[in-house]
C-alpha cells in the first residue's frame, strides 16, 4: 500500500487499546477512558482506510482475498467493540473484542493474499457468498463472546465476586439476549452462505459445476450449518435452552465448529483457487501488490 | 475573615438525645433565623440541621457565647444540656468544615449523597429569611462547587454502602438489565424489605407480589408499593414464577428448604435466573438452594461483605476528597483577602483618573483643532496608560493576599498615594 497506512498502524492502534483496556483491571487512570476511545477510533479510521483503498485499488474488494475476508470481519468486530464503548461505557467488553480483533488481523496474515476465483463463478453469487459467510462468521465470533462473558459473569455471580468495579460485564439479561439472537442470525446467515456457495459452483463454467462434498471446506461448512440448524431447533423446542447457561454452550459450541471451517479453508482451500488454466496463463483480473508469498498449500 | 464563625454539634461529638434537643425543622429553622435577624441585624446567618448535625453559621461581629446563648434560647434548652458536647470554629476552620460536611466527609456514612441537598436548603432557608450577605452566600456557593468537585474527580460516592443499595444497584443490576415488568417477590414485611422496594421502584416498575403470614401486614406494605398480596399457600407458585425474591421473615427456621425448592420450584423454572435477597436473621432459605442452576443467593452476610468492602474503597478515596478539601479552603481564603484590597485598589484608581481627566482637558484645550478620531486616541491612549500603572501594585496585591490579608502593603499604598480610609 502506498497510502502510508498498512495492517500494522490499525493492529497497533487496536493494541493500544487493548492495553488501555487491561490497565483498567489494574492501575485505572483518569484519562483513560478518553484514551481508550482516541485508540480505537485511530485505528477503526485507520482500518477503514485501508479496506477502502483496497476497494479503490481492486474492483472485487474487499471480498478480493483470504485476507480481505478476514481483514472485513475484524473491522466489523472493531465496529461492534466500538458502538457497545458508548453503550456500556465503563463495561471491560474490550477485553473480549478487541483479542478477537487483533486475531482476526493476526490470521489474515497467515491467509493468501491470492485473488480468490470468484470470477470463474457469475460475480454476483461470490460477492453474495462471501459477504454472507463473512458475517456468519462475525455473528458466530460475537456469539460465542456473549456466550463467554456469560458464563463469567454467572459463575461470578453464584461464588460473589462482583464487588470489583474494575471489572465489569453486563447483565446476563442482555448477554443470554445477544446469545439468543446471535445463534439465530448466524444460522440464516452461514446457511445463506452455504447455499450461495453451491449455486456458486453450480453456476461455474466448464468442468468445474459440481458440489464437492468431500472436500474438507464443504464438509466442515455444512456440518458447521447442521449444528447451528440442530442447535437453534433444540432452543425452540426445549424451553430450558431458551435461557441460562444453555444457550451460552451452544455459542460455545458453534464457535468450535466456525474454527475448524476457517482452519479447513486457511489451510486446504481447493475451492477457492484458479484451477482454470486460462486464469492462471493470463493475467489476474484483480492486481494485489502486497509482496507476500502465497501461503504454502498442504 | 470578618468573623466567620460556626456553633453547634454532630454525631461526632453528641449523641442523638443532644442532637433532638437542639434540632430544627423547616419551619422552625425560618422562624429562628427570622428571631436573630431581629437580635444580629449586622451578621449574616444560616442554620443546618439534620438528623446528624446542628450548626449556626454566623458572619459579624456577635461572639460565639452569644451566638451560643441564642441557639439555646431559641430551644428552650439550658447550657448544661448540652454541656461539652458543642463545637465553635472560626474563619479558615469553619470553610474547611463546610467543604468537609457538604463533601460528605464528615457525615456518619462517608458518601452519602443527601447532605449536598440538606446544605442546599440551609442555604436558600436562609435567602428566603434574608438573613445571607455576601460572605456567605460565596461561603455556602464554594461549598457546593467543592462537594461536586469530590463528587466528579473522585469514586467516593461510586462505592454504596447500604444493603439495600448494594443489593439491587451493584447485585441485582447485574442479572437484569430492566426491572420494568418483572416479578419480584416479598417473602414477609420487614424494614429491610420496605427499603429494598425502595431503592427497587427507583430503579424501575417491577410487579410487586408479597407473601406474608400475618395477612394485615402484608397487605399493608402490598398497598404501599402497588404490589399485590398472596396468601402464604401461593409461596411455591410464586418462587416458580419470580425473578427477584427478597426474603425478611422473623421465622426462626429456614422457610425454603433446598429439598423443598428442588421439587416444588426447580422444575417450573427451566434454568431461568432467580435472584434471591436472604435479607432475614437468621436465614430464610437454606444455603444448598443456591446449588439450582439459575439462582444466585445472597445472605445478609454476602451483603454485608460487599457492604464492608466498598466501605474499604471509599476511604481510599478519602485523601484525594480532603486534597480538594484543602485546594477550595486556600482558594476561599485568597479570595476573601483579596476582596479586602478592593477599597483600596478602588481608591488608587480614582486617585489616577483624576489627573488623568484634567490633563486631557487641559490637552483639549490646547489643541482644539483636533478632530473627534484623534480626541478618543489620545483618551484611549490615557486609558491604557493608567491601566499599566496601575497592573504592578494589583499583581502584587493579588499574590500577597494567597497568606492573608496584605495589610502592610495596604498601608503602603495608602501613605504613598494619599488614599483616605
Amino acid at each position: 500500500m502506498d497510502t502510508g497506512i498498512n495492517i500494522f498502524c490499525f493492529s497497533a492502534s487496536y493494541a493500544i487499546a487493548l492495553a488501555l483496556e487491561l490497565s483498567g483491571l489494574w492501575a485505572p487512570f483518569r484519562l483513560r477512558r478518553p484514551a481508550l476511545l482516541f485508540a480505537a477510533f485511530a485505528g477503526l479510521v485507520a482500518h477503514t482506510w485501508y479496506l477502502a483503498y483496497r476497494v479503490a485499488e481492486t474492483p472485487a474488494a474487499p471480498l478480493a482475498s483470504q485476507q480481505d475476508w478476514y481483514l472485513l470481519a475484524a473491522w466489523a468486530v472493531a465496529i461492534v467493540y466500538f458502538s457497545l464503548k458508548f453503550y456500556y461505557p465503563r463495561s471491560s467488553m474490550g477485553l473480549f473484542l478487541l483479542p478477537t480483533v487483533l486475531g482476526l488481523v493476526g490470521a489474515s496474515l497467515l491467509t493468501t493474499t491470492e485473488p480468490l476465483a470468484t470470477f470463474q463463478a457469475p460475480r454476483i453469487w461470490g460477492q453474495v457468498h462471501g459477504v454472507f459467510l463473512m458475517l456468519g462468521t462475525v455473528v458466530v465470533l460475537l456469539g460465542f463472546l456473549a456466550g463467554l462473558m456469560y458464563l463469567i459473569q454467572s459463575y461470578r455471580l453464584k461464588r460473589k465476586l462482583l464487588t470489583d468495579s474494575r471489572f465489569q460485564l453486563p447483565s446476563l439479561e442482555w448477554l443470554e439476549r445477544a446469545n439468543s439472537r446471535s445463534l439465530g442470525a448466524a444460522t440464516l446467515l452461514v446457511g445463506g452462505g452455504f447455499f450461495t456457495g453451491i449455486l456458486s459452483r453450480l453456476a461455474t463454467e466448464g468442468d468445474q459445476n459440481f458440489v464437492p462434498w468431500t472436500d474438507p471446506v464443504v464438509m466442515s461448512l455444512a456440518a458447521m450449518l447442521l449444528w447451528l440448524v440442530v442447535a437453534e431447533v433444540f432452543r425452540l423446542v426445549y424451553p430450558a435452552a431458551r435461557q441460562g447457561r444453555k444457550v451460552a454452550y451452544l455459542t460455545v459450541a458453534a464457535f468450535i465448529f466456525l474454527m475448524l471451517v476457517l482452519a479447513a479453508v486457511t489451510l486446504r482451500d481447493s475451492l477457492h483457487q484458479k484451477t482454470d488454466k486460462r486464469a492462471v496463463a493470463s493475467p489476474p483480473t484483480v492486481e494485489v501488490r502486497n509482496e507476500k508469498p502465497p501461503h504454502d498449500r498442504l | 475573615m470578618k468573623n466567620l464563625r460556626m456553633i453547634g454539634c454532630s454525631h461526632r461529638d453528641a449523641a442523638v438525645d443532644v442532637r433532638q434537643l437542639l434540632a430544627f425543622n423547616a419551619q422552625q429553622t425560618a422562624e429562628a433565623l427570622g428571631t436573630w435577624q431581629s437580635r444580629f441585624p449586622d451578621a449574616e446567618l444560616a442554620l443546618l440541621s439534620t438528623c446528624n448535625r446542628v450548626e449556626l453559621y454566623a458572619v459579624g461581629p456577635t461572639e460565639p457565647e452569644v451566638l451560643v446563648e441564642a441557639l439555646l434560647d431559641h430551644r428552650q434548652v439550658s447550657s448544661k444540656q448540652v454541656e461539652g458536647h458543642l463545637v465553635s470554629l472560626t474563619d479558615a476552620e469553619v470553610v474547611r468544615h463546610l467543604y468537609r460536611v457538604t463533601a460528605s466527609l464528615e457525615s456518619m456514612v462517608v458518601g452519602e449523597p443527601q447532605i449536598l441537598a440538606q446544605v442546599k436548603q440551609a442555604y436558600q432557608s436562609a435567602q428566603e429569611v434574608g438573613t445571607t450577605g455576601p460572605l456567605l452566600h460565596d461561603l455556602f456557593q464554594s461549598a457546593l462547587r467543592t462537594a461536586r468537585r469530590v463528587a466528579s474527580e473522585t469514586a467516593l460516592h461510586k462505592h454504596r454502602v447500604s444493603i439495600p443499595s448494594i443489593a439491587i444497584a451493584d447485585l441485582a443490576s447485574c442479572v437484569f438489565e430492566t426491572f420494568n415488568d418483572k416479578h419480584v417477590l416479598v417473602i414477609g414485611a420487614g424494614e429491610m424489605a420496605d427499603e429494598t422496594l425502595r431503592y427497587l421502584r427507583d430503579a424501575g416498575e417491577p410487579q410487586i407480589h408479597v407473601i406474608n403470614r400475618d395477612a394485615e401486614r402484608g397487605q399493608k406494605l402490598a398497598q404501599r408499593w402497588a404490589g399485590q398480596y398472596h396468601e402464604w399457600s401461593e409461596l411455591w407458585d410464586q418462587l416458580a414464577q419470580a425473578d427477584l425474591a427478597i426474603s425478611t421473615t422473623a421465622a426462626t427456621e429456614p422457610v425454603v428448604t433446598a429439598t423443598t425448592f428442588d421439587e416444588r420450584v426447580t422444575p417450573h423454572r427451566h434454568q431461568r435466573p432467580l435472584v434471591v435477597l436472604d435479607l432475614a436473621v437468621p436465614r430464610d432459605f437454606e444455603p444448598e438452594v443456591s446449588e439450582a442452576l439459575g439462582v444466585y443467593l445472597y445472605s445478609l452476610d454476602d451483603l454485608a461483605q460487599a457492604c464492608k468492602n466498598n466501605q474499604t474503597a471509599r476511604a481510599a478515596e478519602l485523601p484525594r476528597a480532603e486534597k480538594i478539601v484543602t485546594q477550595e479552603t486556600a482558594r476561599f481564603a485568597a479570595e476573601v483577602h483579596h476582596r479586602a484590597t478592593a477599597p483600596v485598589i478602588a481608591g488608587l484608581r480614582q486617585e489616577l483618573e483624576r489627573p488623568k481627566k484634567a490633563e486631557l482637558e487641559r490637552l483639549f484645550c490646547k489643541l482644539p483643532h483636533l478632530g473627534e478620531p484623534e480626541r478618543q486616541e489620545i483618551e484611549q491612549f490615557a486609558d491604557r496608560l493608567v491601566n499599566k500603572m496601575l497592573h504592578p501594585p494589583m499583581e502584587s496585591l493579588r499574590d500577597a493576599s494567597q497568606n492573608g490579608t496584605p495589610h502592610g502593603l495596604l498601608d503602603a499604598l495608602r501613605r504613598l498615594f494619599h488614599l483616605e480610609d
